[in-house]
């Protein structure tokens, strides 16, 4: 990946070591100590829990009482349940919906706002707002935005209807996929610009001279050179799609009837609404499973695991 | 000069890292300060949290064992009481809905009963309401007291919006057929739901299947009597649902509209809607967002008789009250008897008067004049007092683990989108133990 954002704060110090210290003997490499603070923040905060919840997902708890191991019981029960199949459905609907929606908006704008004109720059700052509410200020302020009665809907009946957003599931859904848009493609824009300013002049300038418009330009030169940045960008959003939680649960509660249950909320209504630790434990293992595998054909399909620089030639 | 950079900077995250472990190693301790002469009393934080730290500063005044209050904000008190109970944290007392709210708690052996309590002092039982009491009987065991008011639903209107329609409060299901239809052609909505709540769509369901069926049909399915929801008087209960839902009484959008977000008290304060079926609570609410309104043109009445059905007219369905109940490992039972007694104290029924809440105890009755609004605590009273039986909600009367499969499928078949045999098969499915 090009050099485009500000580099971390430690990559300096590490190469500048690295270079420095060539010929010298055991000055190149970091020590092993340096990755223990990483290491038991990770074993402590996820690869513990996620043993624990692999034992609970083969056992009956209620908190109360001792876990009781039941087998494959939990399994069984959730592979027969229909709404645990239509979650993983819907959760890959909605990221899939996420990043149709969202890749497309956040080039434009990100390519848009490259541009070093000053009015450019004022209105990407505003546009930048959304991403420093948090999530639960965001869903709340748009579900009351979207009140049928005394929201936005009641004057707009022409777009709106009855404004029975949250009653049917494609409306609903639409409202997750909109307002997570709303909030999430001021990052992506974010990584986009950066990418888009990053593009060597030279390109556009022989492009110019070779009599490309504006628009083959946009195809021929910013797409390709930006296309590490949307792989980069491509995950976050598959990450964040499916590991949506909040604005499902303040939007809509997983309803109308279980038509937006996605999996994490069907998680956490199994843990914290039913008490049933162990089906939920189960659900929480099947959507890690279902994250890695999705997570690796992402990869594979990118090349992410292979980038390549996007400077060859220059 | 780089070897020793090189090494200060090891010390530094060496240093963090341990001082990572330490800090969480810390948080499995707990606090146990020395607390043996003290009775925790946890309690779901909110206003009525006023009335609670009274009281407890009355028992401090005579009692040798203190009490100490412990709340927990609202939203998470479920979640949090189910970590702490069965561990070193757990409180003396604590506040719940009764029914199947504490029953797992009985099922696991934690709570203690409360029989042996009523035998020595018979006021701890005769002075509550008994349909209220009741509600925190399990097998046929007490094991709470009520200890805040009693919220029964009414059907609440628009006086304004009902004179202008031509509609009186409808004494009768058909009354309620024709005022929808008169309510209509006005132009209004004719009853308010907060169906995105899901909560308010489940009333209509409860108040039906009591006029029609009696409150013994749903006892038999919470029973474990799977027959009791394929019976014909269920399957009346739900035609009068979906008679009333196509006869367009909500409009169309309810599951969009929330009630905890005031979107459905706001459609009948500014005369959007006639009516809205609600707990008592509405009536504070309107007070407090409405005012005007509230004072001048909200109507409440009884819910409607349905020809024909077995259900006593006069049966009320709600919140019943809420309850302290005792946890068996209570190092001090002889303490907490003596604050349980507090809850049928003229202060306590008084404090309670004052806040709003309306107390089930047999005293409430002579100091009703001292009540926030006293037309409307008098009204509530008489009904929960002539009341037969006393349905208590029927997400709060089913375990936990059935309230999410509930509310799903209650809102699937209210709004269409699931037939009357399949809602049958999905309450027959809930766990009911």
């Amino acid at each position: 990946m090009t050099r485009n954002a500000p580099p971390p704060a430690d990559s300096g110090a590490v190469r500048s070591a690295g270079s420095s210290g060539s010929g010298s003997s055991g000055a190149g490499r970091p020590g092993f100590l340096w990755a223990v603070p990483a290491a038991v923040f990770f074993g402590l905060f996820a690869i513990v829990p996620l043993i624990m919840v692999a034992v609970l997902s083969f056992a009956s708890w209620d908190g109360l009482s001792d876990p009781e191991f039941t087998g494959l019981d939990n399994w069984r029960t959730l592979l027969d349940d229909p709404v645990m199949i239509k979650s993983l459905w819907l959760s890959v609907l909605l990221t899939v919906l996420g990043v149709a929606v969202q890749t497309p908006l956040s080039i434009l704008l990100g390519v848009w706002a490259a541009g070093h004109q000053r009015n450019r720059a004022v209105l990407s700052a505003i546009y930048f707002v959304p991403l420093l509410l948090s999530i639960a200020a965001v869903s709340v302020l748009w579900r009351a935005v979207l009140d049928p009665n005394l929201g936005v809907p009641a004057h707009a009946t022409w777009l709106f209807g009855d404004g029975n957003l949250f009653g049917t599931q494609a409306t609903a859904i639409g409202v997750l996929v909109f307002v997570s848009t709303w909030q999430f493609t001021p990052l992506h824009t974010l990584i986009y610009q950066g990418a888009a300013r990053a593009v060597p002049p030279v390109l556009y300038q022989a492009a110019q001279i070779d009599g490309a418009g504006r628009v083959r330009q946009f195809f021929h030169i910013t797409l390709p050179q930006l296309r590490n940045s949307i792989i980069t960008s491509v995950i976050l959003m598959v990450v964040g799609g499916l590991t949506t939680f909040d604005t499902v649960l303040i939007l809509t509660q997983g309803g109308p009837g279980s038509d937006t249950t996605i999996s994490a909320y069907y998680m956490y209504q199994k843990a914290f609404k039913s008490f049933d630790y162990g089906a939920a434990s189960a659900i929480a293992l099947l959507l890690v499973l279902v994250s890695t595998v999705i997570s690796l054909i992402v990869v594979r399909l990118s090349g992410y695991d292979k980038m390549r620089s996007t400077m060859e030639g220059l | 000069m780089k070897q020793r950079a090189r090494f200060s900077r090891t010390a530094v995250v060496g240093g963090a890292a341990l001082a990572l472990v330490l800090s969480l190693s810390g948080c499995g301790g707990g606090s146990d300060a020395a607390d043996g002469d003290t009775i925790h009393v946890l309690v779901y934080g909110d206003a009525a949290n006023k009335v609670e730290k009274e009281l407890v500063a009355t028992f401090n005044k005579t009692s040798k064992v203190k009490a100490v209050l412990d709340t927990i904000p609202g939203a998470d008190y479920q979640a949090k009481l189910q970590t702490i109970i069965n561990s070193k944290q757990a409180p003396d007392v604590f506040f719940n809905w009764g029914g199947g709210s504490i029953k797992p708690f009985v099922d696991a052996g934690l709570l203690l009963p409360l029989d042996p309590f009523i035998d020595k002092d018979p006021d701890l039982k005769a002075k509550f309401l008994p349909s209220v009491f009741n509600s925190a009987v399990v097998d046929g065991t007490s094991y709470g007291v009520p200890m805040r008011g009693t919220q029964p639903v009414l059907l609440f209107n628009n006086g304004k919006v009902l004179k202008k329609a031509g509609v009186e409060p409808p004494k009768t299901w058909d009354d309620l057929l024709a005022a929808v239809k008169a309510l209509k052609v006005d132009g209004v909505t004719p009853i308010a739901l907060g169906g995105g709540d899901r909560w308010p769509t489940l009333m209509w369901f409860e108040y039906l299947y009591d006029r029609i069926a009696g409150p013994e049909l749903f006892q038999k399915a919470l029973d474990g009597d799977k027959d009791a929801w394929a019976s014909q008087d269920s399957r009346k209960a739900l035609g009068k649902i979906r008679e009333l839902v196509d006869a367009g009484a909500f409009g169309t959008n309810y599951d969009s509209v929330k009630f905890t977000d005031q979107g459905s008290p706001t459609l009948l304060a500014t005369g959007r809607a006639g009516f809205e079926l609600m707990g008592s609570w509405a009536y504070s609410t309107q007070q407090d967002a409405h005012p005007e309104f509230a004072k001048s043109d909200l109507g409440y009445s009884a819910f409607p008789s349905v020809e024909g059905g077995r259900g006593d007219q006069a049966n009320v369905v709600g919140n019943t009250n809420n309850f302290y109940s005792v946890l068996k490992k209570t190092k001090h039972p002889q303490a907490v008897a003596a604050f349980l007694k507090l809850m049928y104290s003229d202060q306590f029924v008084k404090a309670q008067l004052s806040i709003g809440n309306l107390p089930t105890t047999t005293n409430t009755e002579g100091l009703l004049d001292t009540a926030a609004s006293p037309e409307f605590a008098k009204f509530q009273y008489d009904m929960v007092k002539a009341a037969p039986a006393f349905q208590l909600s029927w997400d709060q009367a089913y375990p936990q683990a059935a309230a999410t499969a509930m509310y799903q499928s209650l809102q699937q078949f209210f709004n269409g989108s699931m037939d009357e045999d399949a809602f049958i098969k999905a309450m027959q499915a809930l766990p009911t133990s």
